[in-house]
């Protein structure tokens, strides 16, 4: 039987599983959302819809566009979704267990060599794969965030993942409109690897008192044509979440540049985890907007 | 002879059966026996919708996923004893497509050789969305009626006479010379048609007289024909340029744009979907793309929605006034589309004052024209003005005939630019 991609599972509704879904949905594909329950689903079909509102008052989409995709995601709380589906993805919390058991649900129900792809910057997809009956069908893809815009995803080869279902993942990244960046299993993969010392250096000068974290950023920015400075991009990342991947990489690897940054901890201990507390390295409105910029850190004509 | 007429979009195949020939043509007795579409093709319901004249409509739901089980399935329903017009697929003579871009490589209807469709495969780098919807379709019924003969009708081809003034664009010229960078204009199929038929409504030889089409729909675009010739129109390098649109912003400052980028920090996704999508009428009254409701909100006293009605139509004026320029004096104005067969509004407003060149509006004969042919002028003016609802199906099938019979005119450009 000839494999095509018409319908996609996600598993998992939150922020990634619903910028999948969207633009899964925009590339005219079904998309089944499966969350546990069907208040959770509401929930989370309300902030799609929020978010869909926002795109449009952006002039990403249009309302025409909005209804279209709205109406190509089914919400669902059973796994059965997964029986109907081309491939399946998981957008779940980074936890081995969890994500472990979806994966078991869905080989079960799916052809042999329908992919089934992992969301992870951190778990092993080998470990995962290897729990179920089909680890040749099992890999993993890295989104970047924000989502919706990064046109970059890594797609993770296992040790067992065959080439037939790799390539198929590849196709799927196209599909979403991004760019595939082939990589194998190790941690960090390529882009958090590089990243993380990066932004761990930034904080470290921060707290050596070298510079202020605006002027840090802004040389960055105007420097190496970057578009959002390292700190910023931690604070929009959220630092809780940052200071886990660097912590998971000290683990993984016992490498010096992945000791996190005493700066980072202790504002992670504080609460001040950037944008969604309204402030990290630095302040910002409701709607995520900076309120504390250089007065030279504004977009304009050169 | 019995021509399929397909024009194909990415996700909808719309299809018409025009009875058309030589005598037919002559006598504008052209007959549309079916029109039709598949839409939402690639999905697990698309759906057909067949309407043949005198009948109430037919509509069936299926999955097709690509093109050629569209169209598998249209000459099926065709065909189809109950609800078909035809006994067999063999009484189609010919396929008429419509292409929309065909750059500089095409100046007339053509006949689909290999040659050809690869040409028009090379064009889709000017319309990225278009011409590869449309070379689908191609593919598609070329697969199924491969014994006969398939002609592509282009929205380009018409206006390709216009001269180098009127279609280069000021900035350096290696832009022209290394991407083709030009005003092509579209809607060339329409512009044609109803100056064509405005010139046999008035009795007069077409070669003889200058007319200003516009062609109000959903795009707009306006034209200077200039005995049968068309010598500039309001639409460029894509169908953006020129009079505001439902969503679309037509003519505007281009510093804008890096200025907005800069400004709301916007991509150039954003900025492409705002100017085409966010914008015109819609943008302007924030009521809606509509020309129908943003009238009703204006005539409700809706500021907006009256200011956005006047950009429409005062743009239309201007241009009116431009090509009159530019062509030393008109003959008559047509107008078509449905914004431009249906509104008295727009065509009172877009005509007003221009009483000093000649044209007088028939304002009780305006306000009770809608979708059908007539003159809008007084019997004094002497500049006319009409209605003529365009047919771009009549068009393409016609052009068929044409091409087979060889008595195709080409749209030769003036002039080459090297």
């Amino acid at each position: 039987m000839t494999w095509e991609l018409h319908n996609v599972s996600i598993i998992g509704a939150g922020m990634m599983g619903r910028s999948i879904a969207t633009k899964v949905a925009q590339q005219g594909l079904n998309v089944c959302l499966k969350e546990i329950s069907m208040e959770r689903a509401e929930e989370c079909r309300q902030t799609l819809e929020t978010t869909l509102d926002h795109q449009i008052a952006r002039f990403n989409i249009t309302e025409t566009e909005k209804k279209v995709i709205l109406s190509r995601i089914h919400w669902v709380t059973q796994f059965d979704c997964a029986e109907e589906c081309d491939l399946a993805i998981e957008t779940v919390q980074e936890k081995f267990d969890l994500k472990r058991d979806i994966v078991q649900e869905l080989d079960r129900r799916m052809p042999a060599e329908y992919p089934i792809v992992i969301n992870t910057s951190t778990l092993s997809i080998t470990e995962i794969a290897a729990a179920s009956q089909n680890p040749g069908r099992v890999l993993g893809m890295h989104f970047l965030y924000p989502v919706t815009s990064t046109r970059v995803v890594e797609v993770v080869r296992g040790q067992l993942t065959k080439d037939v279902v790799y390539d198929r993942a590849v196709e799927f990244a196209r599909l979403l409109d991004k760019v595939p960046i082939k990589v194998f299993e190790m941690p960090g993969f390529v882009t958090t690897r590089v990243v993380l010392p990066l932004v761990n250096e930034a904080m470290h000068v921060v707290m050596e008192g070298v510079a202020s974290a605006a002027e840090v950023d802004l040389a960055l920015k105007l420097g190496y044509d970057f578009r959002t400075g390292p700190l910023e991009w931690a604070d929009r990342v959220g630092l809780d979440r940052v200071l886990n991947w660097i912590q998971h990489m000290f683990q993984e690897t016992g490498e010096a540049r992945f000791r996190p940054c005493p700066l980072l901890k202790r504002l992670v201990r504080a609460g001040l985890l950037g944008t969604k507390t309204g402030r990290g390295f630095f302040t910002y409105d409701v709607n995520r907007r900076r309120l504390d910029r250089l007065p030279d850190d504004r977009p304009g004509l050169a | 002879m019995k021509i399929l007429v397909l024009n194909s979009g990415s996700s909808s195949v719309k299809f018409q059966i025009v009875e058309t020939d030589l005598e037919r043509m002559q006598a504008h007795q052209d007959e549309t026996l079916a029109i039709g579409q598949v839409e939402k093709i690639g999905l697990s319901d698309s759906r057909l919708l067949l309407q043949v004249p005198g009948r109430s409509a037919y509509q069936d739901y299926r999955e097709v996923l690509e093109h050629r089980a569209a169209i598998e399935w249209v000459l099926r329903v065709l065909v189809d004893p109950e609800n078909g017009i035809i006994s067999s697929t063999d009484e189609i003579g010919a396929v008429g497509h419509r292409v929309v871009h065909g750059g500089e490589a095409f100046a007339s209807s053509v006949l689909m050789t290999p040659d050809v469709v690869s040409q028009i495969e090379e064009c889709t780098v000017l319309a990225p969305l278009h011409n590869p919807a449309n070379l689908r379709g191609y593919y598609a019924a070329h697969a199924i009626l491969s014994e006969v003969p398939h002609v592509a009708v282009f929205d380009t081809a018409y206006h390709q006479t216009m001269p180098a003034h009127a279609f280069l664009y000021g900035i350096p010229f290696q832009f022209y010379t290394k991407h083709h960078l030009r005003r092509y204009g579209f809607h060339g199929t329409s512009h044609r048609f109803v100056s064509y038929r405005a010139s046999q409504i008035l009795g007069w030889e077409r070669a003889e007289k200058r007319y200003i089409t516009c062609h109000l729909g959903n795009g707009c675009s306006i034209a200077a024909i200039d005995r049968g010739r068309s010598i500039d129109t309001s639409m460029g390098f894509t169908p953006l340029e020129g009079l505001l649109m439902g969503t679309r912003s037509g003519d505007l400052d281009p510093a804008i744009i890096p200025w907005l980028m800069a400004m709301e920090e916007m991509t150039l996704h954003q900025v492409n979907t705002m100017l085409n999508k966010h914008s015109g009428l819609y943008g302007v009254s924030g009521v809606s793309s509509d020309m129908r409701e943003v009238l009703k909100a204006r005539d409700a006293g809706h500021q907006r929605a009256d200011v956005a009605f006047r950009i429409f139509s005062y743009r239309i004026r201007k241009y009116i006034g431009a090509y009159t320029a530019a062509m030393g004096g008109v003959d008559a104005v047509v107008f078509t589309g449905g914004i431009g067969e249906h509104s008295p509004e727009v065509r009172a407003w877009a005509l007003d004052g221009l009483g000093f060149m000649g044209l007088e509006l028939d304002v009780d004969r305006n306000a009770r024209v809608r979708g059908e042919e007539a003159e809008i002028t007084t019997a004094e003016s002497a500049v006319k003005a009409l209605v003529v609802p365009t047919n771009e199906e009549w068009v393409i099938a016609r052009d068929v005939i044409r091409v087979l019979n060889d008595i195709m005119p080409s749209f030769t450009p003036p002039e080459t630019m090297t």
